[in-house]
Formats: structure tokens, sequence, C-alpha cells
């Protein structure tokens, strides 16, 4: 049974995502969070920063994700590494988790519509994995004077006038453009440095 | 030489907590960090997870957690106190407290797993909880690599200070599109090798047999780990009904 299970792993047809394939997408989880923890905290302190998050992070953590799902070629990685994010970005806001987690599945899907072939959907599917990035916000857009109180006491009153400034109505709309524009450079980073070091090291 | 125990050293514990009681530390945290201004509750909750690391085997860590967390709060009462002056440097200072006692208590959370738990524990632990096998290996996997990034990180940070490659704040800023690239790239290449060889010792162990494993690890929940879950519960719904009854107005 177990040499079984080995075969099956060296196949590279095989759809279920084995044992390899969990560490893999475990693994690449931890760096992605690592960078995207080291991106917020490291700008959180200018409040212009902390509302741009969504752009700076897609730039920095896209060729994670795209080595990660390049990788390991199945349905599952992005899943979860949207989980992963999920349970230490958006913990303690259910609405936010439930989010970020659709937006993992909305790149699942757009991965699954190139077959696991077309290198572009590939590419492409980090846009939609990015706007989880939208998600931790989610408080601050239906709840806006709930959060506004809670930054006050939080923050201060100072810091709460300048996000206050920033927190207009149509902040949903502008955090999701900048997930979008944010992932599109990201990827144009992240496909550069694949071709330029990745596929000469055969890793993806 | 290596470093072994930022693997996972519980060696020096006066209790041994149960990996599940350390992830439901670490769901409180993340509950809680949200209903930080709660002023001396928040300042509890820090203590009782410091009180944990410190029973855990990890003190002086636990200790200067603690301070760090104590002296925040002090300096954020007194510049809240000092009057509504909204200069740059209030803000600034405000703002960086703030931050501290936000993350810290998460941060401490994730020590504890990351620092007092070997692996094998927290697999047969997660296990135990008769989760699938799909869920359990990607998130041991997440917090056993925590400290594998951060010590390719200080590798790497060494490798470019000896080729005269500044990573200050100014020099990022400048160079954006090439940080990145010196950061990802032997980050990435150094960490896909690690992958590899994880995912090589879990094949020799058998991990992708569709049997189910027998442990050797023994993991038990003891009266200990009750009453610290049961402590935790009680604190953090104490600390979010009081939010949510009084209103943000009442701190």
């Amino acid at each position: 049974m177990a040499k079984k299970a080995i075969t099956q792993t060296t196949q590279p047809s095989d759809k279920k995502m084995r044992t390899r394939d969990l560490i893999y997408a475990g693994a690449f989880g931890a760096i992605y969070i690592v960078l995207m923890l080291i991106v917020v905290l490291g700008t959180s302190a200018i409040p212009i920063l902390y509302i741009v998050a969504p752009f700076t992070v897609g730039v920095v953590c896209a060729t994670v994700y795209e080595l990660c799902v390049l990788k390991v070629h199945k349905f599952g990685p992005a899943l979860i590494l949207g989980v992963l994010f999920a349970l230490v970005a958006c913990s303690g806001n259910v609405l936010g988790m439930a989010l970020a987690v659709l937006a993992a599945l909305a790149a699942e899907l757009i991965i699954m519509m190139g077959k696991y072939k077309s290198k572009k959907l590939f590419l492409l599917s980090f846009l939609a994995f990015n706007l989880n990035m939208v998600c931790p916000y989610t408080m601050l857009y239906f709840h806006r004077d709930e959060f506004m109180a809670r930054s006050v006491s939080f923050y201060g009153q100072a810091f709460a006038d300048e996000l206050a400034k920033y927190a207009i109505n149509g902040l949903a709309f502008i955090q999701i453009a900048l997930a979008l524009v944010g992932a599109a450079v990201g990827v144009l980073i992240a496909s550069r440095l694949i071709r330029k070091h990745f596929e000469r090291a055969n890793i993806v | 030489m290596m470093d072994f125990s930022i693997y996972g050293d519980d060696s020096n514990a006066l209790i041994r907590f149960d990996p599940r009681t350390k992830l439901f530390i670490f769901l409180a945290c993340g509950v809680t960090s949200l209903y930080t201004y709660s002023g001396l509750y928040i300042l509890l909750f820090a203590g009782a997870v410091c009180a944990v690391l410190a029973l855990n085997g990890k003190p002086i860590t636990a200790l200067k957690a603690f301070l760090i967390f104590a002296v925040a709060m002090y300096i954020k009462e007194t510049v809240d106190h000092a009057g509504s002056s909204s200069s740059v440097v209030v803000l600034i200072v405000s703002v960086l407290t703030t931050l501290v006692l936000y993350s810290l208590p998460t941060i401490l959370s994730i020590l504890l797993i990351v620092q007092t738990t070997r692996i094998s524990q927290f697999l047969s632990a997660l296990t135990a909880m008769h989760l699938p096998v799909r869920a359990v290996i990607p998130v041991a996997m997440l917090f056993r690599f925590i400290p594998t990034v951060q010590d390719e990180w200080n590798g790497i940070r060494k490798a470019m200070a000896f080729r005269g490659i500044s990573l200050s704040f100014g020099s990022v800023l400048r160079h954006p599109g090439k940080t990145i690239e010196y950061v990802l790239v032997p980050l990435l290449f150094s960490t896909i090798g690690v992958m590899e060889e994880l995912a090589a010792a879990a094949l020799a162990r058998g991990m992708d047999v569709d049997v189910k494993r027998s442990a050797y690890e023994q993991v038990r929940l003891s009266g200990a780990d009750y009453i610290v879950m049961l402590l935790f519960a009680a604190l953090s719904a104490a600390i979010v009904i009081m939010v949510t009854a009084k209103g943000a107005e009442g701190f």
C-alpha cells in the first residue's frame, strides 16, 4: 500500500493533493504570512500606508503565491493559502474570513479554467487572490462609525482624524482597485523573476 | 552551530500544555486583539499569555514580553491623558504603542506554539481533534515553517551585508524593485530546498499512507489544560462583553 502511495505522488497526472503538496502549501503559506506581516506592520505607522497595504502586499507577495500554485499544479494550494491567511489576518472577523476564503476560491476557479496548463491564468489568478487583502478592512466599510469610534480610543484622536480623511465612502472600491493594481504589478515582477531564476533552476 | 531549540523545546517546562490548549489561546488572542483598548483587562489577558509561556519553559521571553507590554501601556495612558495636543510626535508614539499592544498577544501566542511545541506533538494533537489530513498538515507546516523562514532570513541578511547591500529604510525606498528581488529570490530558493527535504522526510515516515497512523507521542488534555482554556474563555468573554456593553466611549 505504501509503495502504491509513493508511486502516486510521483505521477504528475494525479489530480488529488498528496502529502507532498500539502507540505508545499503549508510552507508557502508560512512565507506568505511572514512577508505580509512584515509589510503591514512595517508600514502601518503612517495612516496612508495602512490604507494602501493591499497594494504593497500584492507587489511583494505575488512571487510567493505564483511559485506555490505553479509548483503544486493541482486544485487546492491557493485555497489552503487563503484559509491560512484568513486564520491569521482576519481572526475575530467572521465576515472578513468568509470573504478571504471566497477570494481564494475564485483564484482556484480561474486556475481551473486554464485546466492547470495555461500559465497566463495561473498568473491572473493572483488578481482574484489578492482581494483577500481587502477583507481585514471589512469592519471599516460596514461599521464605519463603530470603527471610527474604536480607533479614537485605540489609536488616539489625531490618528483617527487622519484616517477619517481617507476613509471616504468609496474606500472599499479604492482598496479593491489598489489590490488589483498591486496584484498586477506583483504578477509582472513574479513572472519576470520566475523566468529569470526559477525556471532556469527547474524549480517550477 | 544550528540552534535546534528554535523548532520547539519544552524540556524546561513546569507544566507541558497540550498543543490544543495553545491553539485555543491563539484563537482567543485573535478575538480579543480587536478590543485592545479595554484597559486593565487586556493587561490581565497579556499577563495570562505570558504566564502560560513562562510555565511552558520560556520564563525569560515571557518576562521580557510582559515588561514591553506594560511599558507600552503606560506610555499610551500618559500620552492619552496628556491633553489633546495633536503634534506629530504624539501621533507617532501613540500609534507605535498601539501597534505593540495590538500585535503582541497574538505574536506571543504564535511564539508559544512555535517555540514550545515539537512538530510530532502538534501533529498528534491535531489528529486527535479528528481533523482531516488535508487540514492537519498545512496548519502544522505553517507553524513549523515560521522559524525556518526567520532562520533563512537572518542568513540572507548577513550575506547581503557581506556584499555591501543595505536593507535600510532609505535604500528600500530608493530601489523597491531590486530589494524585492534581492530578498525574495534567495529566500525562496533556500526555503524550497528545505521544503523538499521535509517532504522526503514525511514520505519516509509514511505520512502518505491512507491508513490511520498510530503515534509515539502521547497527547492528553490534563486538568491544567482545562483550567487554562476556561480561564482564557472567561477572560475573552469578559473583554468582549465589557466593550460591547459600554460602547466605545466607556474607556
